[in-house]
């Protein structure tokens, strides 16, 4: 091409038009010598040893995270999207946190329905038998009095050791406080939840009930789980499972936190609210058919592997 | 509580199957445990709860049906003739102390002792209680029906007639109903019923032996009285007893029940020919109890309930229920609770007795006004955080009780707080650390057959402290068998300490915690094996320790292989906030790597050796990784081979060859003046 100057004007258009028809030409050519190449090394590349997958694959150490906290997360999921916080109280609490100021005094026969652990050298320390503690610290360190919106997942102990109970166990508690809240907005949480957790097709029902720390006492139960309502031994042939205690706040409950507070922090007469606890377990065991409280706490891998999480 | 259903239809015209009956009653909150029989032969078992004493009888029960069926309530029948000497002449009472007894009646009947009539025998083996002769068997039948225990003396039993209500003098002995002799000397005063001389039986919780009633009774003085109810509460349970008639006293019952109740008995007295009730009645009445007035606003009904209950429902309601209600003016009226109601002692007891035959079922369900949105906190995000890590390196979640042996073997945690009044002698210590429980949890799994354990658990320990113990949340891993999951391609290895180091740094690093020191051995924990643990400080703090199980902790468990663990505080590990990352410009020119194998001492720590390189080699140098070790001939012993793997870049331009060489010759220098030997470069 470089001797394309040396043709005169006339036969150097003609040469030109040749010279790229032959270029042309040859890079066809070596194209297809390259893709020759190219298959014929891909082919041998294929030649080469297969595997058998058949065989098991290399599985990482496979961890379970307990059940029991699969289904705690769940539950605080679930109230998170609605505005919750999740607050811990104490284990060991004094009395006055886990029974006096919950409208339980010294004597009342509620004490009765828990049998309490009590810690040896302290004047009323005791393991907290129940979540309802977490209320009352958070009411008094709670920055935006008076309205509050927590639930209190955490462990708490009662001296009681068969397949329906074990000595220590986790319960979920609910508290919520402001101008307005009612006995609706009650129902309306809890059957909101319950369907979350369970599915929209289990009816719930409220009932009336007693609980020291609050008035109205209500409980919740569930649309038996296991029968669908129609009456089985689960259900003792009700067709429905207590699932969760509620009821509005006691105002002698407020009134103990104004009392250590030294001022009407929770007015009884401007504020109202709900509070609800339910046992953990108790979802656990529903959710996977499990019949035996202890098993939670045996930590048998051939119990905890079961599950996916 | 059993309720037969005939029973109930004596005081109220229900039709509604038993069934139908006892839903009802659910829903106003006596819920339905147990259903038996049929038809008229149907006995409900409700579930009481422990507020409502005037509900642990029939006629309780009756009203509740009245008012959730608007029917009325028929009277106890209460009518009897009174025949012979006035009862005064032949009984006297006192009462010493007011304090413990409020109300005392009595009255005094001829007898004639046998076996009760057949219906009587079939209600009270319908409602759980065993027959045993006409008079007892009316008392409890009594009791049954309108919630006042009473108690038979024989009268003829009775010292000179006279009866003293006071409280025990230390040391004084009453052989009880059931046999037992009990000494009422303890701390808690308990109150008894004694004659001119010793106590004859418990007040509001048993009777006494010495004035039983037998076949050859014929006189008896019946006791129906109103007692304090912390005082049979305090009584009943230093003598640790538990008795239907303390049950209900402690509860609270009618302090309007005595008169009643043994009004009731003489009906039935006469009605059955057991006997006939001398005239008059002896009563002590000491401390009348004032009638509870209340007001009710229904703005507070419905600020409560969430509904609005029209005032011409709320007095029909509270009516049946035996409430009076005044009359309403600008939304308000004056409630008197009736005495039956002890448990309903404000404005709010009474908007829950409305709310429940209201019904709970009318109020319409809705969430409350929106909130703040809040989320986790950081911290409860990396607790999440570190579950979900330690599952995904191969870990299993286990939970252990809070407390266990006060000592555990070979684990010396320090001193536990102690439980006062533990399930188990193994149950009596809070636990201070979560070691102990874990190494429970090893011999569980072995003893199953298992070998391959990787457990880890988050929970809390205590430690004695102020008026509270301390309690703080921790992590605790422990890990045995083989080091990860076995597969047919390759040969087991046995977990190492390195196994447990490694999952700590991956958890550092998904933390995004700052540097953390695994290297450092002084203040380990005596049940670590000195030579192959390690503290964990982070950012200088320590926050725990890992590393093999104590040779002499392994023996106490009867562990033959190694056992690795780790026990960190949870505190430390997630409050600390990450800052969030910056972010590091990409590097544009390229990178030089250089392997150098050093011959050095085995005392030598990698760590050292490491931080002298980097100093050596001066700014060029990006990174330094160790990728070789090794201790068996041809390195000579005593000594060890190490080959780490140099990388040098610079951020503004290309480093030259002659840069790199000379910053190369620099950690060559450094190290063979720190007595390492370079055997290649």
């Amino acid at each position: 091409m470089k001797l394309l100057g040396q043709f005169g004007p006339a036969e150097r258009g003609q040469a030109g038009q040749l010279l790229n028809e032959l270029k042309q030409e040859v890079e066809r050519g070596l194209e297809q010598v390259k893709w020759w190449f190219e298959g014929k090394q891909s082919h041998e590349a294929l030649d080469g040893p297969t595997e058998d997958l058949s065989l098991p694959g290399r599985l990482p150490r496979l961890g379970r995270v307990h059940p029991l906290s699969a289904v705690r997360e769940d539950i605080e999921d679930i109230f998170v999207s609605m505005g919750y916080l999740v607050y811990e109280g104490r284990e060991v609490e004094d009395d006055y946190h886990c029974f006096e100021a919950l409208n339980m005094p010294a004597d009342h026969p509620a004490r009765d329905m828990q049998d309490t652990f009590y810690v040896a050298g302290g004047e009323g320390v005791v393991l907290r038998t129940h979540t309802s503690s977490a209320q009352i610290r958070y009411m008094l360190d709670n920055p935006h009095p008076p309205r509050v919106r927590i639930i209190c997942p955490g462990r708490v102990f009662r001296r009681d050791d068969d397949i329906t109970h074990s000595p220590m166990f986790q319960q979920i508690e609910g508290l919520v406080v402001g101008p307005g809240i009612h006995l609706g907005h009650l129902k309306g949480t809890i059957q909101a939840f319950l369907h979350a957790i369970f599915g929209e097709h289990f009816p719930v029902r409220f009932r009336p009930s007693f609980f020291p720390y609050t008035e109205p006492s209500v409980e919740a139960d569930l649309g038996c789980v296991v029968c669908g309502g129609k009456g089985c031994r689960v259900c003792k042939g009700t067709g429905w499972l207590e699932i969760l205690g509620s009821g509005m706040v006691h105002p002698a409950v407020f009134e103990a936190v104004n009392e250590r507070r030294g001022r009407k922090v929770y007015d009884p007469e401007e504020v109202t609210g709900f509070a609800f606890g339910l046992g953990i377990e108790r979802v656990a065991m529903m959710r996977h058919g499990i019949d035996d409280i202890r098993l939670f706490y045996g930590n048998d891998l051939r119990f905890l592997e079961q599950f996916a999480r | 509580m059993k309720v037969p259903y005939a029973w109930l239809r004596e005081y109220v015209d229900v039709e509604v199957t038993a069934q139908k009956l006892g839903e009802a009653l659910t829903l106003v909150g006596l819920a339905l445990e147990g259903l038996e029989g049929e038809g008229d032969a149907a006995v409900l078992d409700l579930d009481v709860t422990t507020n409502r004493v005037d509900c642990m009888n029939v006629y309780g029960v009756a009203r509740e049906v009245a008012v959730i069926y608007g029917l009325p309530l028929k009277p106890l029948a209460l009518g009897f003739a009174e025949r012979g000497s006035p009862a005064g002449e032949a009984l006297d009472v006192v009462i010493e102390a007011p304090d413990l007894c409020p109300r005392f009646c009595a009255r005094v009947f001829d007898v004639a002792l046998g076996p009760s009539p057949e219906w009587l025998r079939k209600r009270l083996e319908a409602v759980g209680v065993r027959p045993i002769s006409n008079l007892v068997d009316l008392t409890n039948y009594v009791m049954m029906e309108m919630g006042q225990p009473t108690h038979a003396f024989d009268l003829g039993k009775i010292p000179k007639g006279r009866l003293k209500v006071r409280w025990a003098r230390a040391g004084e002995r009453v052989t009880t109903l059931d046999g037992a002799e009990r000494i009422l000397a303890g701390k808690v005063p308990v109150g008894v019923v004694a004659g001119p001389e010793s106590p004859l039986a418990l007040a509001g919780i048993m009777g006494g032996a010495s004035s039983e009633v037998s076949d050859a009774t014929r006189v008896v003085a019946l006791e129906a009285a109103a007692w304090e109810p912390r005082a049979i509460r305090r009584g009943a349970r230093a003598l640790g007893m538990h008795t239907e008639a303390s049950h209900r006293f402690e509860r609270g019952a009618d302090p309007e029940g005595p008169p009643l109740a043994l009004n009731r008995l003489a009906h039935l007295l006469e009605k059955t020919g057991a006997g006939t009730c001398r005239p008059g009645l002896i009563e002590r009445h000491p401390a009348p109890t004032a009638r509870t007035r209340l007001v009710l606003r229904s703005t507070r009904l419905e600020a409560v309930l969430g509904t609005t209950v029209p005032t011409a429902r709320v007095g029909p309601i509270l009516e049946g229920l035996g409430f009076s209600v005044g009359r309403w003016a600008s939304g308000q009226a004056e409630i008197v609770v009736p005495t039956w109601r002890g448990d309903v002692s404000r404005e709010v007891d009474l908007v829950e007795e409305v709310g429940r035959h209201h019904g709970l079922g009318r109020v319409d369900a809705t969430l409350p006004p929106s909130a703040h949105p809040q989320g986790l906190t950081d911290s409860q995000r990396r607790g999440r955080l570190i579950r979900d890590t330690l599952c995904a390196a191969g870990f299993t979640e286990v939970i252990n009780y809070a407390f266990g042996p006060a000592v555990t073997a070979g684990m010396d945690v320090g001193p536990a707080v102690v439980l006062k009044n533990p399930l188990a002698e193994d149950q009596a210590g809070l636990r201070r650390s979560l070691l102990p429980g874990l190494l429970a949890n090893l011999g569980t799994n072995l003893r199953q057959g298992r070998k391959d354990i990787a457990i880890f658990e988050m929970g809390r320990v205590f430690a004695p402290g102020g008026d509270l113990p301390v309690e703080e949340r921790r992590l605790a891993l422990l890990l045995a068998g083989e080091g990860r999951a076995a597969h047919w391609s390759e040969r087991v290895r046995p977990a190492d300490v390195f196994d447990v180091k490694g999952l700590l740094e991956l958890l550092f690093r998904r933390l995004g915690l700052g540097t953390a020191d695994l290297a450092s051995g002084g203040g380990l924990p005596s049940y670590l094996h000195p030579g192959r643990s390690a503290v964990v400080r982070l950012n200088g703090d320590v926050v725990g320790s890992y590393g093999a199980l104590h040779p002499e902790t392994r023996a106490a468990h009867d562990l033959r292989d190694d056992v690795l663990v780790a026990e960190l505080g949870l505190e430390a590990l997630q409050e600390r906030p990450a800052p969030p990352v910056r972010m590091e410009a990409l590097d544009r020119f390229p990178a030089v790597s250089r392997d150098l194998s050093i011959l050095s001492d085995v005392r030598q720590s990698s760590a050292a050796l490491l931080a002298l390189i980097r100093e050596a080699a001066g700014a060029s140098l990006r990174a330094v990784a160790l990728v070789d070790r090794y201790d068996r001939p041809p390195v000579p012993p005593g000594k060890l081979s190490l080959t780490v793997s140099l990388r040098f870049q610079d951020r503004s331009r290309t480093l030259t060859g002659e840069e790199v060489q000379a910053a190369v010759e620099g950690v060559v220098r450094a190290l063979r003046a720190a007595g390492a030997e370079i055997r290649g470069e």
